[in-house]
């Protein structure tokens, strides 16, 4: 049996009415940036205590969703695991667009949005915000390779750019981890950011991308296997593991050391982010999905796995939401032995709030990204008829039809 | 099916070149709409009777001029005689000098959000 | 034996994009990012703060800066600029000890977490010492207050309207701002704004000069008195130092 790819159909009222909702929201976003553009970004809601706010959590958030959905590509293209094949298209494309997103973030809270070629040619290879972009738009270049070479159905290149592509998303991740990693703050500096950065990324990509493609099969109606889906749930308890054992650790280091137990213990117990930390990441974001996905009972059930597979997620986002905000809420106590009576800053523990127009942004860009990949699945031919679980025999193609398919992606 | 898809990809090949053409089109217009084509300069304010560099360099280079000038005096620590301060002791007015020439070929300044130049 | 290759040919891709993550560290070993200031070449421009002889009540520095620099002041805590700050401190212990009144600067770091940290060069450290923001080139993405563990950066978050010196610049939307030792007036030989005023008044609490002079006033108050920067454990190595804190 080969896999068959085609476009969907687009032809319902539905389609076009997402459409348009989305290039709403695009719109929305586009105007949100306007005005901050043209006002001055004191429209969001951050002030000179916090100077990154929901732009940088949902951009960390994105780029963590890009590499986990190149991994189920990986499955098949790295791992030979054939039934996983059907998958890989979307799972590659999805990975470039979660990208973009990551960078239309990042330049839209810009302050001088205008200069976006300054970074290429001033580098300062010093500078983790330096080495990022370099390390996105290579990745963004080995996406696309990577994605011509299957839809071209050229296996040998697929083969050759999916480990590339791979290592170079470990090294995407750990280039972001250091970019909060390598900053002299209480609450960021820590060398275990790198590396729970890819197990977040891990999880929240293989979660999203379960949910992803429950949703592409249920509504064009197609016959999707179940096994296919428990496999990947397996997958995703793993990841779920890896990512509790990163937030343990970086906790219990942080209150053992005395010099930073005081910060410890504000993460921990501080103020609304501990709210997040344990109803949102741990409670809700890692113990119930472990459970559910450990329970052999509920593993088998595709409604527990879609509930598990939401919470992950949901995990995931407040996961970026507790690395960014409580390091800037905690600054450093620059007078030890003093107590501060009054200061023309707010010093101390501040607070973030968003605002109406960081909400506007972000859902722009969820806009942007949304709009291109429904039309992508229109365009491109990206959807398989259906997915199953394999045989051995099963994995053999003749070459007519190979020829055949090549033809039929370059007519479209 | 497939004249659905062909009439889709027209019509984003139509919008991207529409977004591509803004703006060729936005400086078309505006050269088009804008009465003096060709800017007549008027001469500066004679409180110094000559410019820095003769008037055929200022024409071509002054552009060059005013970023050695910038990144003497902000990243080496130069700071020599010449300074956008002293340019406009002649030049008094950025909408009868600047803005004539800039705003006839669309290249927008975006100097005076600091610097001060009056006018 | 087709997995084995392909850990072999994978294993010579890591190597291979291990090399390209490290090329763009190679022009940072020929560069580093001290650029030369002719006017101030071999000097080291450090300031010392004598918070004995600053009063409390005394805001002389601060509207000297204002007004030089054209910092914009919007009335509202979350968007104020102030390149140099106040603020009053009480020791913990004993419990009824006297306030002190503290003012607060970019403290031009030796080692420099915001130079580092600025992907496009704009904040760097001159030859002199002094840590400066290149306005023209600064893409406001805040990377720079992120790294600076003191709180001296402030972002210019709204439009200024408040031009009082026309000589000088003003900030617009979108850069973040620190104190940068009035460089513009030390490239012609004046002292910072902050300095004169202090003098001015004849408070002297402000001690400025070339830390790499022996015989300046600042050398010779620092070796005169015990003085120390703010949490010098940061390894920044901070050039404003203070007495009495």
């Amino acid at each position: 049996m080969e896999t068959d790819f085609e476009t969907i159909e687009g032809k319902s009222t539905q389609f076009s009415v997402l459409l348009a909702i989305l290039a709403v929201l695009a719109l929305a976003g586009l105007y949100a940036t306007y005005r901050m553009y043209v006002e001055g970004i004191y429209l969001s809601g951050m002030t000179n205590r916090i100077p990154w706010g929901l732009q940088v959590i949902l951009a960390v958030f994105y780029i963590g969703l890009s590499a986990g959905s190149l991994v189920i590509s990986s499955l098949y293209a790295i791992f030979g695991k054939k039934e996983y094949k059907p998958f890989a298209r979307i799972s590659v494309f999805l990975a470039f667009l979660f990208l973009v997103a990551a960078l239309l973030s990042i330049i839209s809270d810009w302050g001088r949005p205008d200069r976006i070629f300054e970074p290429f040619y001033h580098l300062n290879p010093l500078s983790m915000l330096s080495i990022n972009p370099f390390l996105y738009n290579v990745y963004m270049l080995i996406c696309l390779v990577y994605l011509w070479a299957m839809f071209k159905e050229k296996e040998k290149l697929v083969k050759i750019i999916a480990p590339i592509a791979v290592i170079w998303a470990i090294g995407v991740h750990s280039g972001t981890g250091a970019i909060f990693g390598f900053v002299p703050r209480e609450l960021y500096q820590s060398a275990l950011l790198p590396p729970s950065f890819i197990a977040a990324a891990l999880s929240s990509g293989t979660a999203l991308m379960i949910l992803v493609l429950l949703l592409l099969f249920k509504v064009t109606r197609r016959p999707l296997d179940e096994n296919l889906v428990v496999r990947l749930g397996k997958l995703l308890a793993i990841f779920i593991v890896i990512v509790m054992y990163f937030v343990f650790v970086e906790n219990a280091y942080r209150l053992y050391m005395p010099v930073s137990h005081e910060a410890g213990m504000y993460f921990l117990f501080g103020g609304f982010h501990s709210w997040v930390f344990w109803g949102g990441l741990i409670i809700l974001g890692s113990i119930v999905p472990a459970v559910i996905l450990f329970n052999p009972a509920t593993v088998k059930r595709i409604p527990w796995i879609v509930v598990s597979c939401v919470l992950v997620v949901f995990g995931v986002l407040c996961e970026r939401y507790i690395i960014v905000i409580p390091g800037q809420t905690h600054a450093p106590d620059l007078f030890p032995n003093m107590v501060v009576v009054s200061s023309a800053l707010a010093e101390g523990y501040v607070s973030y709030s968003i605002s109406f127009y960081e909400v506007l942004q972000a859902l722009g860009v969820v806009g942007i990204i949304g709009f291109a990949f429904v039309l992508g699945l229109k365009l491109f031919k990206m959807m398989p008829t259906e997915a199953k679980v394999l045989k051995e025999s099963d994995s053999v193609k003749s070459p007519s039809e190979e020829k055949e398919l090549e033809k039929q992606t370059v007519a479209s | 099916m497939a004249a659905q898809n062909n009439n889709m990809e027209f019509i984003i090949m139509i919008i991207t070149a529409v977004i591509l053409l803004i703006p060729l089109g936005y400086g078309v217009v505006s050269l088009a709409s804008s009465n003096d084509t060709q800017p007549f300069i008027e001469k500066p304010d004679e409180k110094y009777d000559k410019c820095v560099r003769d008037t055929e360099y200022m024409r071509l280079n002054h552009m060059d001029l005013l970023k050695e000038i910038r990144d003497d005096a902000m990243r080496r620590g130069k700071r020599g005689e010449i300074t956008l301060n002293d340019c406009r002791k002649c030049h008094t007015s950025r909408e009868r000098f600047c803005d004539k020439c800039h705003n006839v070929v669309n290249a927008q300044l975006d100097c005076y959000g600091c610097h001060y130049f009056p006018k | 034996m087709e997995r084995r290759e392909f850990l072999k040919k994978s294993g010579v891709l890591l190597a291979g994009t291990a090399c390209a993550c490290a090329l763009p560290l190679l022009p940072a070993a020929a560069k580093s990012i001290n650029v030369d200031s002719e006017n101030t070449a071999g000097k080291k421009w450090g300031m010392v703060i004598d918070l004995n002889k600053c009063a409390k009540d005394c805001n002389a520095c601060l509207d000297a800066c204002r007004k030089e620099n054209n910092v914009a002041m919007h009335g509202d805590k979350r968007w104020d600029i102030h390149l140099i700050r106040k603020v009053t401190l009480k020791r913990k212990h004993p419990a009824e000890s006297p306030e002190i009144s503290v003012p607060l600067l970019c403290n031009h770091c030796e080692r420099p977490p915001c130079a580092q940290a600025c992907p496009v060069k704009a904040t760097y450290k001159r030859e002199d010492g002094i840590v400066i923001v290149d306005h023209h080139r600064c893409i406001g993405c805040r990377y720079c207050m992120i790294s600076c563990p003191y709180n001296a950066r402030f972002f210019n978050y709204r439009e200024n309207h408040e031009w009082p010196n026309k000589d000088n610049t003003r900030s617009s939307h979108g850069v973040p701002e620190s104190c940068n030792f009035c460089a513009h007036r030390l490239d012609k030989g004046k002292k910072p704004a902050c300095v004169e005023a202090c003098e001015e008044i004849n408070a002297k609490a402000l001690i400025f000069g070339d830390l790499n002079d022996p015989g300046s006033d600042v050398s010779k108050v620092i070796a005169g008195n015990h003085v120390r920067g703010i949490r010098e454990d940061f390894g920044t190595k901070p050039k404003v130092l203070y007495i009495g804190l």
